[in-house]
């Protein structure tokens, strides 16, 4: 792999100038007809009967087509769970659940109009603590949840509001406390955030007489969005056109499906017309997924060395309404529960719990930011009470080649160890600066949390001219897949950069592919196109050989011409090898060149049901974080002074971009650690907006430091592993455990405002 | 969203009229405000009385009278403003303080406080620097002293068909140190937790703070106890801002936390600006 | 009934004579109106700054500007800065230091900064955090944003 020339290198973007001249298409741009315009009238109760609801003063006002309501979408939705209405059928069960929708020839018609629809509830008593809701006797957000339709390795409780209770057992706890000398045991919390991406969602739908259903959508995952709504709405696949557009921010509230469905029923009962519906900036926080809010109990048994011996982990997730996606998160957690350290006796149980909050679902990390907030802080507990430096429990805990994962996987190309010391030398670890000055550390670990059977692929077809066009299936979000698959399909084909041409997808020509989330695109797309790329290369050395008369194993290609090794003189342009090349007799060779791979894991199995034992993991991306903080012990002010963070990417193939990502994934952890929290009240959502919800700006930005780390993941393209959620997931503990070390305070909970800074001070004295 | 009808104004008189033909109309300016509320549905015009493009109330000079600031003035105008930032320190930081920087592009002071929020960033900065508030209706001018012109959350003393003209920070300026220090929660674009204006006049001390109170409010027990009672223990003389104040919890902060930081961000400006 | 205003201005250079919805914002005005859809949508109440234009030079949150303020105005948005096909230095600086990542607040973002280096030609890190700090980019390119503009400002 000495030579590669496109991989490795930090190329300029792909879609750059787009970007940065305003010609970007994101999809609000491009929808394009008449148009019916979408507005939804909402619940305003968080649990309870609809008694009544009456659409008729709507349904005559002027501008309007047709006023929908549940009973309109008589099938339900969902990835993993099918729990979903896409309108309350019969009842509603959180606050801004659409009870009925209005499409109209203006959006000020269907804004009218909603205000017109008349419903009247008979309140039920709410779920709002999931800890509350578990118990027997809750009252039930779904009285029918074991009727669901799900995915076999998801385990609902029937007759309770748990709809996953995951299941893991390594080793014998019992005999890992008793080997220990002492045992921690703390509560942590984490509360709900939203992605809050620029963009918010959209989609539009159009319907052709003919039966063809195009639907244009912000959606991370195209092929799932055809794969649900199919189902759904009883069409045919091939019926089922999904367009992507540059995707201004997904984080993975974009993932599964959104809302696409909304829109569907109306546009195919008008014809010809595209049928749009856009959340604003309330909707999209209060309406769509949003991170699960997570109570958690650890104990650890540790031996006075500072090796742990035992881990018993309980996880109470706020699932919210619906969890057709969050019960993966929960058994993602459960799985990965040990975090990066190799702890021999686990038993972990996670639960997922509907509530009449807002709807749960994956956020960046997909439920490791929650789980290893309670890991890292554990950590910090257990050095202090051995009175150990906390970078040293990590290194002599952390895993490395051969550990096992708390699912018992073994886990390989591990260098945890150098991620930490990375980091740690940066911010001159163990050296105190000031009174209020503290320094903290923590380390992360994830797997892509996919079904073992998640595939990609790509059809790599080539031009006459010797150029590329690559198609695939997955989104560019932001986070640079357009340019690094470039680059693998450009090293495969050994073709220049400037010559590959790639778009996002559009589901009647671009080839499957299963989602564009848990960082997994560039290790499965990207070993797609790899596979794809050599399959064209193999096809134009087979059809040169033919055409010189050369056995194939004696070409080489450089890029513009096939030669013969044995004679330099005797060789072919890639323009004649491409252009459906015929002998000097006219007779044809072969037709147009068209390279396909595809990828599906082979590494991967299904969990033991009461174990959680098995092979989860597609590859196991390591990384830390640490982090230097000055805080006001007056104010409880945190002023972060330095940032570092590293990840193992495997082999980056575009390091810019890997870093890019690394400050990134900083800014969204720093934001989560210090500001964001969504507040509830009794289902009542009080921070709607960005007035009140405040996230990071510039000036909350601190100097940031990334590192790559290179340990090739053997099977990857190139060696390369997935970086997206990864580098978000050690900033919160990293700060917490910074700003405890400053001020000799204790906090099991983020975000630190200043408020709650303030209050651990208080605590304390 | 109801649809509305929209005036640019050349002079006064027909700010006046217009406001005076639609019982629902609303005078803009930076309409920074304004368009939030409209689209929250707060305010529900159905008369736009667009007045920034008045001579009269672009006005911002220096005279003998003092520092005026017509009401069509922006809040980076002002923070940039020389004798606003010699002579009006705490203004200046509180001007400057307001939004992001192309908000404070559009927003003018009058808007701010005729907003009438108690968490608005020049309001205490104002009353620290006895500033007076002119008002100007079809029939007659009448001035006040800020504290008569904020009444409580979103009210203030200007009447029907009335406009704010100008703001005057009167001559003679205080002789000393002034400052505006701001809690919230990130530190970036946000409204205040709790605000403090300090200005030292000449040795006396005048504070006030917003976000405390349904009104910015003075805080005349910890004035009286450095004015009157001579107090040099600055955080001593903090504590009694506990008697100004009565805050409330909402999203940005618990009543007990801002009773802590009013406190904290009180004995900071009195160091700040009466000496150590 | 809607009520429309006749309104001259200009933007990105082009004198134009349009009508414009009494209410209508200034960013439904340039995207719907105007087409020109480089300027986003992102919170509708000026904290995201996606929607920053400049009017007059000076840079504004297009959502809280209404369409009829444009009256004599000149208007540019980010299609009008690049000329005849050639990137502004600025433009190029953002993708030479990887400054954004989604793209979508970039506009607004460039708007923006371009606003900063016409009134500070040389800003500091402080100078840029303050123009800046209504610009949300939840993908965190700030540290790139920065190095763009003070490489743009080297130029």
């Amino acid at each position: 792999m000495a030579d590669l020339k496109y991989v490795g290198t930090s190329v300029l973007r792909k879609d750059a100038v787009d970007k940065v001249t305003g010609a970007a298409e994101f999809i609000d741009d491009r929808f394009l007809g008449p148009l019916l315009y979408v507005k939804m009238k909402k619940s305003t109760i968080p649990h309870g009967k609809i008694k009544k609801l009456d659409v008729s003063k709507a349904q005559a006002h002027p501008g309007v087509k047709i006023v929908m309501t549940g009973k309109d979408y008589p099938n339900k939705i969902g990835l993993y769970l099918v729990d979903r209405d896409f309108v309350a059928v019969d009842k509603v069960r959180f606050i801004g659940e659409p009870v009925a929708i209005v499409a109209a020839t203006s959006e000020r018609a269907a804004l009218e109009a909603v205000e017109l629809i008349d419903v009247e509830y008979d309140e039920l008593p709410g779920v709002f603590d999931p800890r509350e809701g578990m118990k027997p006797g809750s009252p039930l957000v779904h009285d029918d949840l074991e009727a669901y339709e799900r995915v076999p390795i998801f385990y609902p409780v029937p007759g309770t509001n748990i709809s996953n209770h995951f299941k893991l057992r390594k080793g014998d706890v019992e005999k890992g406390f008793a080997e220990a000398d002492l045992v921690i045991e703390r509560d942590y919390y984490v509360p709900q955030m939203q992605h809050v991406p620029i963009e918010t969602h959209k989609a539009a739908a159009h319907w052709s007489p003919g039966g063809k259903l195009t639907v244009w959508s912000t959606a991370q995952s195209p092929n799932v969005v055809r794969q649900l709504l199919a189902k759904a709405f009883g069409l045919p696949m091939h019926n089922i056109r999904v367009i992507s557009s540059y995707i201004g921010g997904g984080f993975g509230c974009k993932a599964g499906a959104s809302i696409e469905g909304l829109a569907i029923p109306i546009a195919i009962k008008f014809p010809g017309y595209v049928v749009k519906i856009v959340f604003n900036r309330e909707e999209d926080m209060q309406g769509t997924f949003m991170r699960q809010g997570l109570y958690s109990n650890l104990k650890t048994g540790v031996r006075n060395d500072g090796r742990i011996t035992a881990l018993e982990y309980k996880m109470v997730w706020d699932g919210g309404a619906y969890t057709e996606y969050g019960v993966n998160i929960v058994r993602a957690a459960g799985y990965s529960s040990t975090g990066a350290y190799d702890i021999p006796n686990v038993k972990t149980d996670s639960y997922c719990v509907y509530t009449n909050n807002s709807i749960g679902g994956p956020v960046r990390g997909f439920g490791m930011c929650e789980m290893q907030w309670g890991i890292e802080r554990q950590i910090e507990a257990i050095a202090k009470e051995l009175n150990m430096d906390p970078l040293e429990v990590r290194l002599l805990n952390g895993m490395k080649e051969g550990s096992t994962s708390a699912a018992g996987q073994v886990v390989h190309h591990v260098a945890y160890d150098k991620c930490l010391q990375v980091v740690a030398d940066k911010i001159g670890w163990g050296k105190k600066e000031g009174k209020f000055r503290g320094k903290g550390i923590a380390g992360l670990v994830k797997c892509p949390a996919q079904p073992s059977n998640a595939a990609s692929s790509a059809i790599i077809r080539i031009n006459e001219d010797g150029s590329a066009h690559v198609m695939i299936g997955a989104t560019e979000m932001g986070q640079g897949m357009l340019t690094a698959i470039s680059q693998i399909a450009a090293e495969g084909l050994n073709i220049p950069l400037e010559k590959i041409d790639i778009k996002v997808p559009d589901t009647d020509f671009t080839p499957y592919e299963w989602q564009s989330v848990g960082s997994r695109v560039t290790y499965t797309c990207g070993t797609a196109v790899k596979r794809a790329a050599e399959d064209a290369l193999g096809q134009i050395y087979t059809v040169a050989s033919n055409l010189l008369e050369v056995p194939k194993g004696d070409l080489t290609f450089d890029g513009k011409m096939i030669y013969s090794t044995k004679d330099k003189n005797i060789k072919a342009t890639i323009r004649e090898v491409t252009d459906s090349c015929k002998k000097c007799t006219g007779e044809g060779i072969a037709g147009p060149i068209i390279g396909r791979g595809s990828f599906v894991p082979t590494n991967m199995t299904n969990l033991d049901p009461e174990t959680g034992q098995g092979n989860p993991g597609l590859f196991y991306c390591f990384g830390a974080t640490a982090v230097e903080v000055e805080v006001d012990p007056e104010t409880g002010v945190i002023t972060v002074l330095q940032l570092a963070s590293s990840i193992d990417a495997g082999k980056a193939i575009n390091p810019q971009l890997c870093h890019v990502q690394l400050h990134g994934g900083a800014i969204m952890g720093l934001s989560t650690a210090l500001y964001e929290e969504v507040k509830f009240d009794k289902g009542v959502m009080l921070n709607r907006n960005f007035t009140d919800y405040k996230i990071a700006a510039i000036d909350n930005t601190p100097h940031l430091d990334s590192f790559i780390i290179e340990t090739p993941e053997v099977n990857g393209p190139y060696g390369a592993r997935g970086i997206g959620e990864q580098p978000m997931i050690g900033v919160a503990p990293a700060i917490a455990n910074a700003v405890c070390d400053a001020l000799d305070i204790d906090v099991n909970t983020f975000p630190l405002t200043p408020e709650r800074v303030w209050q651990a001070i208080k605590a304390k004295q | 969203m109801l649809s509305y009808d929209y005036v640019k104004c050349s002079d006064l008189k027909q700010a006046f009229d217009a406001l005076k033909a639609n019982e629902h109309a609303f005078p803009l300016a930076g309409g920074t405000d304004l368009m939030v509320g409209m689209r929250g549905g707060k305010f529900v015009p159905r008369l736009l009385v667009d007045i920034k493009g008045l001579e009269e109330l672009k006005v911002l000079k220096e005279d003998s009278a003092g520092i005026t600031i017509g009401s069509a003035v922006t809040l980076n105008q002002i923070a940039l403003f020389e004798p606003v930032v010699k002579n009006a320190a705490p203004l200046a930081a509180g001007a400057h303080s307001v939004g992001s920087y192309p908000i404070r592009n559009r927003a003018t002071l009058a808007g701010n406080l005729c907003n009438a929020s108690p968490a608005a960033d020049t309001a205490a900065p104002l009353y620290s620097l006895g500033a007076i508030i002119n008002l100007v209706g079809p029939d007659q001018q009448r001035s006040m002293p800020i504290e008569e012109f904020f009444l409580g959350p979103g009210k203030t003393a200007l009447q029907k068909g009335e406009l704010v003209h100008s703001i005057l920070i009167p001559k003679p300026y205080p002789a000393g140190k002034g400052v505006y220090i701001k809690a919230s929660r990130t530190g970036s674009v946000d409204l205040s937790t709790v605000g403090v204006a300090v200005q030292n006049w000449g040795g006396k001390v005048r504070i006030a703070v917003g976000a405390v109170a349904p009104t910015p409010v003075r805080a005349l027990a910890v004035e009286k106890a450095v004015n009157e009672g001579g107090e040099k223990d600055w955080a001593r003389a903090a504590k009694q801002v506990h008697d100004d104040i009565s805050p409330i919890t909402d999203l940005r902060g618990s009543r007990e936390y801002r009773y802590h930081i009013a406190e904290v961000l009180v004995r900071r400006g009195l160091e700040q600006t009466m000496g150590v | 009934m809607t009520k429309k205003v006749t309104i001259n201005f200009t933007v990105n250079g082009d004198r134009e004579t349009r009508e414009a919805v009494v209410g209508q914002t200034l960013l439904k005005f340039i995207r719907e109106d105007l087409h020109l859809t480089g300027t986003k949508e992102g919170c509708e109440i000026g904290e995201c700054g996606a929607c920053t234009v400049l009017l007059d030079g000076k840079p504004v949150n297009s959502c809280l500007v209404l369409a009829v303020e444009l009256e004599g105005k000149e208007l540019v948005t980010i299609e009008g800065l690049s000329k005849n096909g050639e990137l502004d230095k600025l433009q190029h600086a953002f993708i030479d230091k990887f400054a954004f990542q989604c793209g979508y607040c970039t506009p607004g973002m460039i708007m923006a900064s371009k606003a900063l280096l016409d009134r500070n030609p040389n800003p500091t890190d402080e100078d840029i955090n303050e123009a800046l700090s209504g610009n949300l980019c939840r993908c965190g390119a700030y540290q790139e944003i920065r190095e763009a503009i003070k490489a743009s400002a080297k130029q």
